[in-house]
C-alpha cells in the first residue's frame, strides 16, 4: 500500500494526498492498494504540479500495523507523528487511535519507506 | 563584543529586505523551489522532516543579553518556546514556517544578528573557544580574529561558491575547545619564542564520511599576514578542489590527496603572488576591531571570595557545581561558570525560551553582559564573579540549569538525529537520553570523570562521534536503528579519530553497552586516569571483549 506526502510551502507542515488535496493527518491520507500503482503515479504527478501548495512531493510505502495502519519506515512515521524527544510536539499532540497505532509501529528507520529516495544536501 | 556600525546595520537591513522579496517571489510562484532552494540555504533556511529550520548564526558563540532575549522571544513567537544550540556554537530553530522568516530575519538584524553563512558551500560562521577574553590560559584575543575572519568571509566574492562548504575555528589557548584540529582550517594563537604574535595553521582536518585530524601546515604565520595566507589557502582549495564528486569535495581530500608537504607548497607559491598591503588586515583596522572587545570593566577583587568558600561549605549542591562548572578566570575574583543544557532526561543543547531569558538577565547582572555558546552545546557565563557565584547558581538551579556534569558521562553531544533532521538515518537524542539516565547518580558521574560521549544521528557527524572519547553513530541496518560505536577519539589538543569497537547494536542496547564499557574502564583504571587514557593504555580489545560477550548472554 502506498500514500503520497510532501512538506507544505508555506509552513513547511507534513502533508499527505487525498483526492486532489492535501491534508494534515495521517489517518486522512489516500491509500493506494498494490494494484492502483497507476492511480498512485498520477496523484504523484498531480501533487508535483502543485509547486505553491507542497514541496518534496513523494510516494511512501504504508502497512498495517496492530491497531491500525502505519508508513512502513521508521522516518516516515515520525514525520507523521512529531519528534519522539516531544511528544506534545507537531501531529502525535492530537492523540487517538491512528497516532497509537504510528507509536507502536516498529522497524525500517529510513530507506524503505521513501519509495524514490534520492539523497539530497 | 564586536558592535555594529551603520555600515554593518545597513548591510543587515538591505540583506533581510532582499530575502524578503525572494520569500514573497517563492509564495506567488515567480520563483520554483530548484530557484529558492539555494537562496533560502544562504540565509540559513533549510526544510527539515517536521517544518522549516532556520540557523542563526552566533559568531564565535558570542553573544550579549540583549540578543539572547531576542532569541528567546524568537523561540516563543515564532517556534514552539525553545531553541537548540549547535556543535558549531550556532542556535537552530526546529519549527520555522517559511512565511515567517521575513519578519524573524528583521527581528535578528535589529539586535546585529543574522543566519547567513550558517548553510551553503561558503565560509561558514567561524567559531572560537568559548573562554575566549575571559581564560588566563590564552596569549591574545581569538575574538579579534575570529571577528576580522566574519567579516573578510561574509559574502567574499571569491569565496562564496567553494566546492563545499569550509569552517574555521580559532583559539587561543592551549586547551582546545574549539576542536581546531578537525575543522578545515584550524588556528592556534601563539606568541613566538622572541614574542612575536602567530598562528599555528591547521588545514584539512574534518569529520563526516571521511574524518581527518588536521596536519599542521604552517608553523608560525605571523599574525599580521593572517588575511593574505587564507586567501592563498582558500584559492589553492577553490582551484583544485574536487567539484565532481560531494565526498569528496571538502578541503581535508585535497590536502590528503596532495600530502600536507606539497599542499603548503602550494599555498606559499600562490601566498607570493598575493600583494600583502591589499590583502592584509591594515593595523588601523585590527585596532578597531580589538578596541571593541577591550576593555572589560572588571573590578579589583582578592583571588578568593569568603563568601563563596562559605557558601560551598553548607551548600554540597554548590561545591559540586564549582568542581564541575566553574573554571578559573584570568581575572581574581572572577570565575568562567558553565550553563549545562545537559540535565537529565533533558534534550541535549536545548533551551527553552524562559531559559533563555534568565540566562539574559544573569548575563546583564552578573557576567558583563556577556554569554557563550559552546561546541558541546552548552552556555557559559563569562565573567561571573566569586562573590555571585551562590546566587548565580541558585538562580540557574531554579530553572534546571544548574546540573553540574561539564565533560561528564552525562554532559553528551547529540545532533538532532531523525527526530529532526532530513539526512537522518537514525535517532540521537533518545540515545543520549537514555545514557545520560545512567550517569543520573552525580556521585558516580564524578566518579567514572570526564567522558566525552558524543552521538550522530548519521555519518555526516554533526554530532561528532568520530573524536568522541566514546563515539556512537546511528545507522539504518535492514530498516531498524542501530548505532556503531567507537572508542578513542578526542576533538581537543590530545586529537585523534576514534577505532570502531565492533559491530553494530540495536537502540535499547547502547545505553546498557556503554554502562558496560565504564565498568571495564573502572576496573583496569589507573588512579585518576581518564577513560581516554585507559583506552589509550589498554588498547580496544577490553572494552570489545566487555561489550560483547556481554551481549552474546543477552
Ligand atoms: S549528523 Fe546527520 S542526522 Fe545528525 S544533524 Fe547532521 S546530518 Fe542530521
Amino acid at each position: 500500500m502506498k500514500a503520497l506526502t510532501a512538506n507544505r510551502l508555506s509552513d513547511g507542515d507534513v502533508v499527505f494526498w487525498n483526492a486532489g488535496q492535501w491534508v494534515e493527518r495521517f489517518g486522512d491520507a489516500q491509500l493506494f492498494d498494490d494494484d492502483q500503482a497507476e492511480a498512485a503515479e498520477a496523484a504523484l504527478a498531480a501533487g508535483k504540479a502543485q509547486p505553491l501548495a507542497a514541496v518534496d512531493v513523494y510516494l511512501i510505502d504504508v502497512a498495517p500495523v496492530e491497531g491500525g495502519l502505519a508508513p512502513v519506515s521508521y522516518r516516515e512515521r515520525i514525520r507523521a507523528l512529531g519528534p519522539t524527544n516531544e511528544p506534545t510536539h507537531g501531529k502525535q499532540a492530537e492523540g487517538g487511535a491512528v497516532v497509537e497505532a504510528l507509536r507502536h509501529a516498529s522497524g525500517a528507520a529510513r530507506s524503505t519507506g521513501r519509495v524514490d529516495l534520492i539523497r539530497r544536501k | 563584543m564586536y558592535r555594529y556600525d551603520a555600515l554593518d546595520r545597513e548591510f543587515l537591513t538591505d540583506r533581510s529586505n532582499e530575502f524578503r522579496h525572494q520569500v514573497a517571489r517563492r509564495l506567488s510562484g515567480e520563483l520554483t523551489e530548484d530557484q529558492f532552494k539555494p537562496l533560502r540555504l544562504m540565509n540559513g533556511l533549510y526544510l527539515q522532516l517536521h517544518a522549516y529550520m532556520l540557523r542563526v548564526a552566533v559568531p564565535y558563540g558570542s553573544l550579549n543579553a540583549r540578543q539572547v532575549r531576542r532569541l528567546a522571544w524568537i523561540a516563543r513567537t515564532y517556534d514552539k518556546g525553545y531553541g537548540h544550540m549547535t556543535t558549531r556554537q550556532n542556535i537552530q530553530f526546529h519549527w520555522i514556517k517559511l512565511r515567517d522568516v521575513p519578519d524573524i530575519l528583521d527581528a535578528l538584524a535589529e539586535v546585529d544578528l543574522h543566519a547567513m553563512q550558517t548553510s551553503g558551500n561558503c565560509i561558514r560562521n567561524v567559531t572560537a573557544d568559548p573562554y575566549a577574553g575571559a581564560t588566563a590560559e590564552e596569549v591574545d584575543d581569538p575574538r579579534v580574529w575570529s571577528e576580522a575572519i566574519r567579516q573578510w568571509s561574509t559574502l567574499h566574492p571569491e569565496f562564496s561558491y567553494l566546492p563545499r562548504k569550509f569552517k574555521f575555528a580559532v583559539t587561543a589557548a592551549k586547551t582546545d575547545r574549539a576542536a581546531v584540529k578537525v575543522h578545515d582550517v584550524g588556528l592556534i594563537l601563539h606568541r613566538a619564542p622572541d614574542g612575536a604574535l602567530g598562528f599555528e595553521v591547521i588545514v584539512g582536518g574534518g569529520q563526516g564520511r571521511t574524518p581527518y585530524v588536521g596536519p599542521t601546515i604552517k608553523q608560525h604565520l605571523p599574525a599580521s599576514r593572517l588575511m593574505s595566507y587564507l586567501e592563498a589557502v582558500l584559492r589553492v582549495y577553490n582551484r583544485h578542489g574536487r567539484r565532481d564528486n560531494i565526498y569528496k569535495a571538502r578541503i581535508k581530500i585535497l590536502v590528503a590527496a596532495l600530502g600536507a608537504e606539497e599542499f603548503a607548497r602550494q599555498v606559499e607559491a600562490e601566498w607570493a603572488q598575493i600583494d600583502s598591503p591589499s590583502a592584509d588586515l591594515p593595523d588601523t583596522e585590527l585596532a578597531r576591531i580589538r578596541a571593541a572587545f577591550t576593555p572589560m570593566a572588571f573590578e579589583t577583587l582578592p583571588a578568593r571570595s569568603e563568601t563563596f568558600e562559605l557558601a560551598k561549605g553548607v551548600s554540597s549542591s554548590l561545591a559540586r557545581f564549582a568542581r564541575n562548572n566553574v573554571k578559573p578566570h584570568k581575572q581574581p575574583g572572577y570565575a568562567i561558570v558553565e550553563v549545562s543544557l545537559k540535565a537529565i532526561g533533558q534534550t541535549p543543547g536545548d533551551a527553552t525560551a524562559d531559559q533563555m531569558d534568565l540566562i539574559a538577565d544573569l548575563a546583564e547582572r552578573y557576567s558583563l553582559d556577556d554569554v557563550r555558546v559552546t561546541h558541546a552545546q552548552n552556555l557559559v557565563l563569562p565573567h561571573v564573579k566569586l562573590d555571585d557565584l551562590p546566587a548565580v547558581h541558585a538562580a540557574l538551579a531554579q530553572a534546571g540549569l544548574a546540573t553540574a556534569n561539564i565533560d561528564l558521562a552525562s554532559d553528551i553531544i547529540a545532533c538532532p538525529g531523525l527526530d529532526y533532521c532530513a539526512l537522518a538515518n537514525a535517532r540521537a537524542i533518545p540515545i543520549a537520553q537514555d545514557i545520560a539516565a545512567k550517569f543520573a547518580d552525580p556521585d558516580h558521574a564524578e566518579r567514572v570523570g570526564e567522558l566525552k560521549i558524543k552521538i550522530s544521528g548519521c555519518i555526516n557527524a554533526c554530532g561528532h562521534h568520530h573524536v568522541g572519547h566514546i563515539g556512537i553513530l546511528g545507522v539504518d541496518k535492514k530498516g531498524e536503528e542501530f548505532y556503531q560505536l567507537s572508542l578513542g577519539g578526542s576533538g581537543a589538543e590530545d586529537a585523534s579519530l576514534g577505532k570502531i569497537l565492533g559491530p553494530a547494536l540495536p537502540a535499547d542496547k547502547v545505553a546498557d553497552a556503554i554502562d558496560t564499557l565504564v565498568e571495564a574502564y573502572l576496573k583496569v583504571r589507573d588512579g585518576d586516569e581518564r577513560f581516554l587514557d585507559t583506552y589509550r593504555r589498554v588498547g580496544l580489545e577490553p572494552f570489545k571483549e566487555a561489550v560483547y560477550a556481554h551481549a552474546d548472554q543477552a
